[in-house]
């Protein structure tokens, strides 16, 4: 039977950064002073998501919504299908000009 | 009401978690891992603080966050095919020069 096993070796010496920047990170939290939180943090009998939903489209609402991310949607948005068209130009691989069977609808059964 | 130093120590823990694994992995999946996780970091931080200041700004900031981590995985997955159709592998201390 075969199973995932902790390779232990050199390697892991460079984890040792990681290891050290999680202590100083602990260490600066630790002793940092952190002003009193709002209390209740949202009003009570308030929905959050309608919230979120109103922020995310700009509609307004009481300043505890916080600002408008219309224009961050949007972006993302284009971000996303960048990154689509983006996956599949280096999925895709061209033998001798033709697509690859896995990209074709028909799963290269017609030739 | 939980302090918020325990979310950031939690965010911490995750973040170095994956920056471990970004430093000592080869594999690139293990890589592409280590990186959604140093992500995921950053959104415990955006949601717990926008809790903190009673606004949902960071909680709204974190969903566009998830959606850059889409597209980063598409992209890093597409990656990774070519690295393994060009090397046959995906280790990524094989492909240290930007050509094959």
């Amino acid at each position: 039977m075969s199973r995932p096993r902790l390779k232990l070796g050199g390697h892991l010496w460079r984890g040792i950064g990681a290891i050290g920047l999680f202590a100083v990170i602990i260490a600066a939290t630790l002793n940092a002073e952190f002003p009193a939180p709002a209390d209740p943090a949202f009003p009570e009998g308030e929905s959050i998501t309608a919230g979120i939903g109103n922020a995310l489209f700009n509609f307004g609402g009481p300043a505890w919504y916080g600002e408008g991310m219309l224009a961050a949607f949007e972006i993302i948005d284009l971000v996303l299908v960048a990154a689509l068209v983006v996956a599949v130009m280096l999925a895709r691989r061209e033998t001798g000009g033709s697509l690859t069977d896995a990209l074709r609808t028909d799963g290269g059964e017609e030739e | 009401m939980i302090p918020v130093e325990y979310y950031v120590v939690l965010s911490a823990a995750v973040f170095c978690i994956g920056l471990f694994g970004v430093l000592t992995r080869r594999n690139a999946l293990m890589f592409l891992m280590s990186v959604e996780l140093m992500l995921n970091a950053a959104n415990i931080n955006l949601v717990a603080f926008a809790n903190y200041h009673g606004n949902l700004t960071g909680q709204t900031f974190a969903l566009f966050t998830m959606a850059l981590a889409a597209a980063e995985v598409a992209v890093g997955i597409g990656i990774i095919l070519v690295l393994y159709r060009n090397f046959d592998g995906i280790d990524v201390t094989e492909a240290t020069t930007m050509r094959w």
